[in-house]
């Protein structure tokens, strides 16, 4: 790999002369970060493609309710040049929606039929990532939403075993407050280092 | 004729893990097939937005039980990137100790678990019982046999414990010494060469369109693409080994690249534990009591290179005392899910069970 | 001494025929379980050592066995999802009595360490009667081996009784079931 920059320097360049980048984020040699509009997404994933990064690790989905947004993540690898390159963007929480990135990746398939179970995006584009993959006849929210408690539905749904809580009672039983206060007399009153 | 709907269950002696194919049969051939993953689902990533950092490690390893050090291994290594933290020199070491152990006794039982389709099993019991001395030695370096929870952010936790240089010399003198044993049993063995030469393709187009890694990729591309040797961590740049590769992919070079990968693992540990300097092997990661210690913000990636490829976790962290997202990129992914689909039909319906075995596809990491 | 020339061996009734004939069917029985083949949850992983050469499953009799029609005993090796739960269910079922359940590790007791998960049922006894635990996350393989003992000796005590318990409580335990996973066999289990 003996080019005249470095494989960080080298992706900077391209996404900075081919899109409007708005937050680059170098972690270490071998990872940056790049976050971009919506609307920019699927062009710079064919740039990367046509580039080098060939391999797709992940794709995946973060909750940011506060801001009342969805934020889209996904994860390339080129073995050349060994970086990790991450591109995020933000979409909107309230109808999410992402066109399909299968005509680029093809393995990304599965990747949006599990991100629609657990955040509620869409991804038109995509046959069927309607069906249920992970979970089986779920009734309520998508589970990785911050919205979602999970100890209130396991604790509605499935019954917990109920133990007897006898032993936290201490009220019926003889105060050692005594003893103590015996055992504290007699250790000050030995001198001279005799320990009985 | 018809074609027929078929179980090849999650209650099935030659099944890897607990996760069904759905197959429609015509005959003896596969037709269609989709993988059914979900029982092994616990909601591992909502539970770790509820623990704080530390508390982290209990949750941690139970998300692969084959090879839980990896686990930990890559939530650790993001932790660190996102603090800064510099770990003593010592802790590397024995990370990679441990780290190579496990691969080991994940090598052995992926090739005893050859004996369950192909219905071998002696070797299978072979392998077994030599995983059993590896458990052993996890037990005495870190407490539990199956379930380590040694690896943490700034270290390891407890240095390792005196004389055990010796168990670990005996045991690997021991796994060399048997090692034309175990190819005679599986991989020369002619009722099963049989069934696994010229079988199970892998080209190379379908590895870049499912996008799998580890052994499949090194099978069919012939690079050394190893994480290990591209992007190393922990010291990996300074041990010698080598990464075997081949470009012809059926069933019986993969299973060959592993056998070989073992024997680099023997001598990876032999030149760790020749070359481990002393000091002290844990640093604190904060200040102050554990469970209120917390991580700058940032949004990490850390890979590792376990036995079916690249193993990352995605870790988001918004400055507080729990993380606030954390992804976790199973290894074989790929290939148990649209792999499935598109490439097992065309397979003899008794090779399904031994498409899955020799593809890697480990069902706890694609459910978590 | 008693001469039987003259006197009549008295009859046994036939509640008494049965249980000589059921005693000795419990001797070969706790002498030789077989074990179902499925692995549904992490402390799975300790039962290969248990199976081989290295804790030897054998000499107490045991051994694996492909399909649940005839298997005894049905060893839920770990936490139990909620889709896992219904193949279990539909498992137990198809298995002859007398049977016995087996529970591994902690979760199957209380939930364990995914108490607060919303996909792993909290407790075992309320979908399928349960007749040995065997604590711990992970129990040790002999700590496995000792609750295969135990089970044993329930066996010769006849207190191993699940299999009438679901029988008697039919009502009790479909509800609960009912409850907690909505439909028991799925009918569109192929998903189309």
């Amino acid at each position: 790999m003996m080019n005249s920059m470095s494989n960080v320097e080298f992706l900077k360049e391209l996404m900075n002369r081919n899109f409007k980048v708005i937050e680059t984020d170098v972690i270490d040699k071998y990872q940056v970060s790049f976050v971009l509009k919506q609307a920019d997404i699927l062009q710079a994933l064919v740039t990367l493609r046509n580039a080098g990064w060939i391999q797709m690790s992940y794709l995946s989905a973060i909750d940011w309710p506060d801001e009342s947004k969805i934020e889209m993540i996904y994860i390339f690898m080129n073995w050349e040049r060994p970086v990790h390159v991450q591109i995020r963007s933000k979409i909107d929480r309230k109808d999410p929606v992402m066109p399909s990135i299968i005509n680029i990746y093809p393995g990304a398939k599965y990747y949006e039929r599990e991100c629609h179970e657990f955040f509620g995006v869409k991804f038109p584009g995509n046959p069927d990532y309607e069906k249920q993959l992970i979970l089986e006849m779920w009734d309520d929210i998508p589970p990785l939403r911050k919205d979602f408690d999970p100890q209130a539905y396991s604790d509605r749904k499935f019954t917990k075993r109920e133990y007897k809580e006898d032993y936290l009672v201490l009220s019926d039983q003889n105060s050692k407050k005594e003893k103590r206060e015996v055992r504290k007399e007699r250790a000050e009153s030995l001198k001279g280092g005799q320990k009985v | 004729m018809k074609q027929m709907k078929l179980f090849l269950g999650p209650q099935h002696p030659g099944m890897h893990g607990n996760a069904s194919v759905h197959l429609y049969v015509d005959g003896d051939i596969i037709k269609k097939s989709f993988l059914l993953p979900g029982m092994l689902h616990r909601g591992f990533e909502k539970g770790m937005e509820r623990h704080s950092w530390i508390n982290n490690i209990s949750l941690i390893p139970r998300v692969c039980v084959v090879e839980p050090d990896i686990n930990e291994m890559a939530f650790v290594m993001g932790v660190e990137k996102l603090l800064g933290l510099e770990v003593p020199e010592r802790a590397h070491w024995i990370r990679m100790i441990i780290l190579e152990l496990a691969r080991l006794s994940i090598h052995l039982m992926a090739y005893g678990g050859l004996g369950g389709p192909t219905g071998n099993y002696t070797l299978m019991y072979h392998a077994h019982a030599d995983r059993n001395s590896i458990l052993d030695i996890f037990e005495q370096i870190t407490g539990h046999r199956v379930y380590h929870q040694y690896i943490v952010a700034g270290g390891v936790r407890k240095d390792l414990p005196k004389g055990i240089e010796k168990d670990i010399h005996a045991f690997l003198d021991s796994l060399e010494a048997r090692y034309e044993e175990y190819r005679d049993l599986g991989i020369e063995n002619p009722s099963i060469v049989a069934r696994i030469t010229d079988t199970i393709m892998l080209p190379e187009a379908v590895v870049w369109e499912l996008g799998v890694t580890g052994i499949g990729m090194r099978s069919a591309v012939g690079k050394a693409y190893d994480i290990r040797k591209v992007m190393p961590y922990a010291r990996y740049d300074q041990v010698e080994f080598e990464v075997p590769t081949s470009t012809y992919s059926d069933a019986r070079s993969r299973i060959d690249i592993k056998l070989k990968e073992l024997v680099q693992s023997i001598g990876i540990i032999r030149q760790c534990l020749a070359k481990m300097p002393e000091g002290p092997v844990r640093v604190p990661m904060g200040r102050g009591q554990s469970m209120r210690w917390t991580v700058p913000k940032g949004y990490v990636y850390s890979p590792v290179e376990s036995s079916r490829g690249e193993f990352g976790y995605y870790i988001v962290s918004n400055g507080g005392t729990n993380p606030w997202r954390v992804g976790v990129r199973g290894a074989s992914y790929p290939q148990g899910l649209l792999g499935v689909e598109k490439y097992l039909p065309g397979t003899r319906l008794d090779d399904a069970a031994l498409w899955i075995d020799t593809m890697g596809v480990c069902s706890p990491e694609i459910d978590r | 001494m008693k001469s039987t020339k003259f006197t009549e061996p008295r009859k046994l009734s036939k509640e008494e025929v049965d249980r000589k004939w059921w005693e000795i069917g419990d001797f070969f029985r706790r002498n030789s379980l077989w074990m179902l083949m499925y692995c549904t949850g992490c402390c799975a992983i300790e039962l290969p050592p248990a199976m081989t050469a290295a804790y030897d499953m054998e000499r107490l009799g045991m051994g694996p066995m492909a399909t649940p029609r005839q298997a005894d005993i049905l060893l839920i090796s770990g936490y139990l999802s909620v889709k896992s739960l219904r193949r279990v269910i539909y498992t137990y079922e198809q298995m002859s009595e007398p049977k016995y359940v087996v529970g591994l590790g902690s979760c199957p007791i209380n939930g364990g360490i995914y108490h607060d998960s919303h996909a792993v049922i909290n407790q075992l006894d309320q979908y399928i009667p349960v007749d040995t635990y065997v604590a711990g996350c992970m129990p040790n393989t002999e700590s496995v081996m000792n609750g295969f003992v135990d089970l044993m000796e329930q066996i010769r005590n006849k207190t191993a009784k699940g299999w009438i318990k679901y029988q008697e409580n039919n009502e009790w335990y479909k509800k609960n079931q009912k409850a907690a996973l909505g439909e028991v066999i799925i009918h569109d289990e192929f998903h189309e």
